[in-house]
């Protein structure tokens, strides 16, 4: 009986450190292996900008109204239609932007990619300056896993003041603001962020 | 062996037995060698070397958390984790070790279970710092919903292993407010995954299967308790969820209520353990359950607190029908017709749902197992059993009634008052007939709040007011005094 209490225990505790582990294992997977990208911020609402040590990130592509224009819409605008009568309000839908390399890869702060289509169901045979991106679909809003970045203590101020001078900035002229965020997308569209870029200095945690 | 000052005082006093000539010197030799005199100033010392060690070691700790925390910043994410994941494993397997010791013939045995007790509650929530953690340090956008569930997932599992009460209502807890982080949308910026939310959908059923068992496993009424609480409302959330996706001019509205109001009470309140034992018995032969007998003398073991649980309900829902304003929400009916059309095009994916079919036919099956013929009976109900049918078909018809076929106001809110009434009055009986406190006091309380209620719902002069607050105070001292005298004079005469 007590062996077989201890043996429970430990089987159990492996399977909690087994848990735990998982929790980041896709993330590492990827930036290990994943090809690097990088995103054009969007704005955010600046409430939420910072929630205790994290970076709130919203994309330009991550509003479906900028999406609207591109080839592989309709499609997925069709498919779409029948699931939505009766099902529960927070069912999501999945799709991949495809977005392509800047002519310049070398600048710093690196140019953004931009989208070209988007697709229901995963391209292959994209040529060398085109990744997929895989994101869900919550009621106009594009989730792309992208979303957190975490800061640490002592620098989350002297960020926080940075970004906001950049979208301060970026309202008053019709050009981008310069914060863009590096991430590394998996061969299966998923994207963990790397590091974020604020005019052009590169910011790693 | 006795307690350490018992035996100062005892070597004391021997001394002064002997020195007065009351015990002989040989016998004051057996005393000693009995009590181990000998020992007790090594005892004082072993216990002021565990004191400094202990005092040492915690101080060492700081020292070594301190300097975790100064450097945290500088030191690579991979041994950060790996820092966390030792923390981790170190409290739990010293947990593990102090709970696990033999019980000695020792009054120390009890602080260092308690102790090992401790340790492994703070190993579970150190789970939690650990998975929050390793998703911060990569960045991982995840809900706290997600968070919660599978960390109180996680802490079942070792509730399950270790067959510790603690850690199951710890785990029963995380997973419940997981689930209404999750319903109740607070985190709509960080919406739950998509394996998570089939979680939430499902958890009426995955409560019920996975802490239901635990409470038998471990032999806990308080994890009985919280699971069959946590599987209900969870129920609860599904029903009102389905009463509110569908277009209000469609829907069998007064269904969805019916099953609201009396599905809880009447799972709960037929609830019998036989029923499960004789499933169990035959699945597993090496439970705990089956290898020891006397468990047939406890076979009702959680059937009291189900029952209450039940009456609580009960009591719940009929005051809160009681109040007028419930009943004055006169809704676009749209014919029965239509709505019975609505219901069978649009409604058929979410009757199917797994959790409202087994909780129903989970109902249905006992109910008829507690009407099943007994030794030479025929079919019957026993007669608190048949009152609380009564009570419940007399609610689903006023429900159905007003919301599906037509309004009914008055006559609904007037027989609601009369129902919870009749409830008090039946507590009251029941209290009296046994002389159980709890049954009469709830009643008692329920017929004041009854009348208070009413008094405060309906316009009425204050000088009546507070010749009602008057009446009830007196009447609820005398009747509460009478019962305490009756209740003695019961046990008196029970005792002859």
């Amino acid at each position: 009986m007590r062996n077989s209490l201890s043996l429970r225990f430990w089987i159990v505790l492996t399977l909690q450190v087994v848990l735990i582990l998982a929790v980041p294992a896709q993330a590492v997977y990827t930036q290990m292996n994943g090809r690097s990208l990088v995103l054009q911020t969007a704005p955010v609402d600046p409430y939420s900008l910072f929630q205790g040590y994290s970076v709130t990130l919203g994309y330009d592509i991550s509003n479906s109204q900028n999406l609207l224009n591109l080839p592989g819409w309709k499609d997925i605008e069709a498919k779409r239609k029948p699931e939505r009568q009766l099902s529960a309000d927070d069912a999501s839908s999945k799709l991949y932007v495809i977005l392509q390399a800047p002519a310049d890869a070398g600048s710093r702060p690196p140019k953004p990619w931009k989208a070209v289509a988007v697709a229901s169901s995963r391209p292959h045979n994209l040529p060398a300056n085109q990744i997929a991106l895989q994101g869900s679909d919550r009621q106009g809003r594009i989730h792309y896993g992208l979303e957190t970045y975490f800061i640490p203590e002592d620098q989350r101020d002297d960020i926080n003041q940075q970004i906001s001078q950049t979208h301060n900035q970026g309202q008053g002229q019709s050009s981008k603001p310069a914060f863009v965020v590096e991430a590394k997308v998996g061969a299966d569209g998923n994207a963990v962020p790397i590091a974020i870029w604020l005019r052009d200095k590169r910011y790693q945690f | 062996m006795a307690s350490d000052k018992f035996r100062q005082q005892l070597r004391e006093e021997v001394e002064q037995w002997r020195s007065q000539g009351l015990i002989s010197a040989e016998q004051s030799q057996q005393l000693a060698e009995r009590y181990e005199f000998a020992k007790l100033d090594g005892v004082a010392r072993d216990r002021f070397i565990v004191v400094v060690l202990g005092i040492g070691s915690i101080l060492l700790g700081l020292g070594v958390i301190t300097f975790v925390a100064a450097n945290w910043q500088a030191v690579p994410r991979e041994l950060k984790l790996l820092l966390l994941l030792l923390l981790f494993v170190g409290v739990n397997v010293t947990g593990f070790y102090f709970w696990n010791q033999p019980p000695l013939p020792d009054r120390q045995e009890s602080g260092r279970q308690r102790l090992g007790q401790g340790l492994l509650l703070l190993g579970a929530l150190i789970l939690g710092a650990n998975l929050a953690l390793s998703g911060q340090l990569f960045h991982i956008s995840g809900s706290s919903a997600d968070l919660c569930i599978i960390w109180g997932l996680a802490v079942l599992g070792m509730a399950y292993g270790l067959r510790l009460t603690s850690l199951g209502a710890l785990a029963i807890l995380l997973v419940g407010i997981g689930y209404w982080i999750g319903v109740s949308g607070s985190d709509w910026n960080n919406p739950p995954s998509d394996t998570v939310r089939w979680v939430m959908h499902q958890m009426p059923m995955i409560a019920g299967l996975l802490f239901i068992p635990l409470a038998y496993w471990c032999r806990s009424k308080w994890v009985f308790g919280l699971g069959a609480i946590a599987s209900l409302s969870a129920l609860l959330v599904l029903l009102s969820r389905f009463a509110e996706t569908f277009p209000s001019s469609f829907n069998f509205y007064g269904i969805w209520l019916v099953l609201i109001f009396t599905l809880p009470t009447a799972i709960l309140w037929s609830y019998d353990d036989r029923l499960w034992q004789r499933l169990f018995s035959r699945f597993a032969s090496e439970s705990p359950l089956a290898s020891e007998p006397q468990l047939n003398a406890e076979t009702q073991y959680f059937r009291s607190i189900a029952q209450g649980l039940a009456l609580l309900y009960l009591m719940v829902v009929i005051y809160g029908l009681s109040f007028h304003y419930v009943w004055e929400d006169n809704p676009v009916l749209a014919p029965r017709t239509d709505q019975a059309g609505g219901l069978m095009t649009v409604g058929w994916q979410f009757l199917l749902n797994p959790s409202l079919l087994f909780f129903v036919g989970l109902m249905v099956v006992q109910w008829i197992y507690l009407a099943r013929p007994r030794r030479s009976r025929r079919w019957g109900l026993r007669q608190n059993d048949g009152i609380m049918l009564v009570f419940l078909g007399a609610i689903a018809i006023l429900t159905f009634w007003h919301w599906t076929i037509a309004p009914i106001s008055a006559i609904a809110t007037f027989l609601s008052n009369a129902l919870l009434f009749l409830l008090a009055v039946a507590l009251m009986r029941d209290g009296l007939a046994e002389g159980q406190r709890r049954s009469f006091w709830s009643g008692l309380t329920l017929v004041a709040l009854q009348i208070l209620s009413r008094l405060l719902e309906y316009e009425t002069a204050l000088l009546l007011k507070s010749l009602v607050f008057v009446l009830c105070g007196i009447g609820v001292i005398v009747i509460g005094l009478w019962f305490e005298r009756y209740v003695r004079t019961l046990r008196i005469a029970s005792e002859d």
